[in-house]
């Protein structure tokens, strides 16, 4: 019973500054603290969002946004972490040289070579997805090679000293010690992948929650645009969560001690639960009805049957 | 000559790219009208810094990103101290309103923020702090919260109070935290301050950039996009070296 009780308080605490915030929204415009017209009530903004839900518009945005996001995230780890072991595994020495030339890299921003970008991959969806993945490689290979670099030396040589094959020593030492760094750079190359999508999709693009977002500004839809933007947060979230679950549980080997609080750390064997398989489904699902929506949307535009269509973007997606 | 044979060792990868950049677009395996050699950017660079207008730019960018990074440090890293774990309630009430706060994308921000503060400098230096503030003070707060159990064990069975623990035990255990988060900061502002000025700016960087872009400069592009890689690197490097002067107490571990 009191257990049951302290969970309730537990939750009703972890709600209320979320909570508090949410009812300042929907009071200060009502009551006139700010302008309505700039900052319309959480109850309007969700009007606007159930009224675009209605019309089949967000989902196609949300859709199309995450798909983006997923396939230019795949293809950086696909290229970041065989890289990274490679290059930490076999030339250690090449990849400490290497390391300046990938940080000056690393900070060459897409957008200030947009003209290069075009000339290489079109205005199309490639272009979003090179934008993406250029930003998102380099958090992942960093993390990676610092990950392997930082395992702790006693494993290895206690690794070595019992002969086993580099294969082996990376497959069971270096990929399990590394895991957690690797994942923490997954999840920052997901939040600047996601600013950046968001940032490619608003500066030309004709769907996506980006552009969704800059179209209603543009149109002074104020609350359509907080509607957009309020997708674009929750969307964040939910996977930034999902990011922070398994770098949870990929430190499941690490000691942890209560102290000024508790500690969340829950671990689980997330090789025997329903966690992988479920998270496999969700990225193949997204990729799928994402790649749907994007066809559609690139082959007939999303607006040309309403009076929608005059939006003001010149870029059109062939 | 020993210190010019490491310097030479350490940056061999960059000059490599650099020549292989030079000669293949010398040899006409890139079209120069899209990627100019390397020396005509250099050339082209140099010119736009001696006649000053560039200069200026590079000034009020830097002062934005500086800016906004400064009201960030100075505003996160005491409250991620303070949510790293004194006030378990407050932290526990403060922490989904943060998370939702950090997801809300400065590009959004941007069109809510010219609603209410029009396009000045004022709003271009809030997003950056905005941005800023996230990484720091999750960082902070997880680095607090993260301290080695074995460290804690010890300190609290020597008896020490509180206040002794995180002034000689979690400030400074917790300090390559708070500095991984001031990286990252760093690297968001200056990376994201140019798409800023490229969306509503008429000074700067990014504003510079989107000029010659419209104009079809590709030199000047080019130049821009150097300019800009060479001094995010430059911001980054900095933080690095405050960090290795700050933080003497860790010893590098590092596999070879």
């Amino acid at each position: 019973m009191k257990k049951v009780f302290n969970k309730i308080r537990g939750v009703i605490i972890r709600s209320s500054g979320l909570l508090a915030f949410l009812a300042l929204w929907e009071i200060a415009p009502r009551w006139g603290w700010v302008d309505p017209q700039f900052l319309p009530p959480l109850s309007s903004v969700l009007k606007a969002t159930a009224v675009l839900w209605d019309d089949g518009f967000l989902y196609t945005h949300i859709i199309v946004s995450l798909w983006r996001v997923l396939l230019g995230m795949l293809l950086a780890i696909v290229i970041a972490l065989p890289l990274g072991f490679i290059l930490e595994g076999w030339f250690p020495s090449e990849a400490k040289r290497l390391d300046p030339l990938f940080r000056l890299l690393s900070h060459l921003n897409p957008f200030s070579l947009a003209p290069v970008f075009m000339l290489f991959f079109g205005i199309g969806e490639l272009e979003k997805l090179a934008i993406i993945t250029l930003v998102a490689v380099w958090p992942v290979l960093f993390h990676t090679i610092t990950g392997i670099r930082t395992v702790d030396p006693l494993i290895i040589k206690t690794a070595y000293s019992l002969n086993v094959s580099k294969l082996i020593l990376m497959q069971d030492v270096l990929l399990p010690g590394a895991l957690p760094t690797i994942i923490t750079g997954l999840r920052v190359g997901t939040q600047m992948a996601v600013f950046m999508l968001i940032a490619a999709e608003m500066l030309g693009a004709s769907a996506g929650l980006g552009w969704l977002v800059h179209n209603s500004a543009m149109l002074y839809q104020i609350p359509r645009m907080y509607a957009g933007g309020l997708c674009i947060i929750v969307l964040g979230i939910c996977i930034n969560q999902i990011i922070l679950r398994i770098e949870r549980n990929s430190l499941f080997w690490k000691d942890s001690i209560e102290f000024l609080g508790q500690t969340n750390r829950r671990t689980v064997n997330f090789t025997n639960s329903l966690y992988v398989p479920i998270l496999i489904g969700v990225i193949a699902g997204v990729l799928f009805f994402g790649g749907q929506e994007v066809n559609r949307v690139n082959s007939q535009g999303l607006y040309n049957k309403d009076n929608m269509s005059h939006h003001n973007h010149p870029i059109k997606v062939e | 000559m020993k210190a010019f044979k490491a310097a030479l060792d350490n940056n061999i990868a960059i000059l490599a790219f650099l020549l292989a950049w030079e000669f293949m677009s010398r040899i006409g395996l890139f079209n120069t009208m899209f990627i100019p050699p390397f020396s005509v950017v250099l050339a082209t660079t140099w010119d736009l810094m001696v006649s000053g207008h560039l200069v200026q730019d590079i000034l009020i960018s830097l002062m934005r990103a500086i800016m906004g990074f400064l009201v960030a440090v100075i505003v996160a890293i005491p409250l991620g101290l303070l949510l790293g774990g004194w006030f378990k309630n407050t932290q526990s009430a403060l922490e989904p309103l943060f998370e939702m706060a950090a997801q809300a994308n400065p590009f959004i921000l941007f069109h809510v923020i010219i609603l209410f503060l029009g396009i000045g400098e004022t709003t271009k230096i809030t997003i950056i702090a905005w941005i800023c503030i996230w990484p720091i003070l999750f960082n902070t707060a997880s680095g607090v919260r993260n301290v080695d159990a074995v460290l804690l064990k010890s300190a609290l069975s020597f008896g020490l109070g509180k206040w002794v623990v995180f002034y000689k035990i979690v400030l400074p255990a917790a300090a390559p935290a708070i500095f991984t988060g001031l990286r990252l900061s760093a690297g968001y502002s200056f990376f994201l301050l140019i798409i800023a000025e490229m969306m509503g700016s008429n000074s700067g960087l990014g504003w510079f950039v989107l000029y010659s872009q419209e104009n079809y400069n590709i030199q000047w592009i080019f130049s821009g996009a150097m300019l800009i890689g060479v001094l995010g690197l430059s911001i980054d490097l900095l933080v690095q070296y405050i960090e290795k002067k700050v933080i003497i107490w860790e010893v590098e571990e590092r596999v070879d």
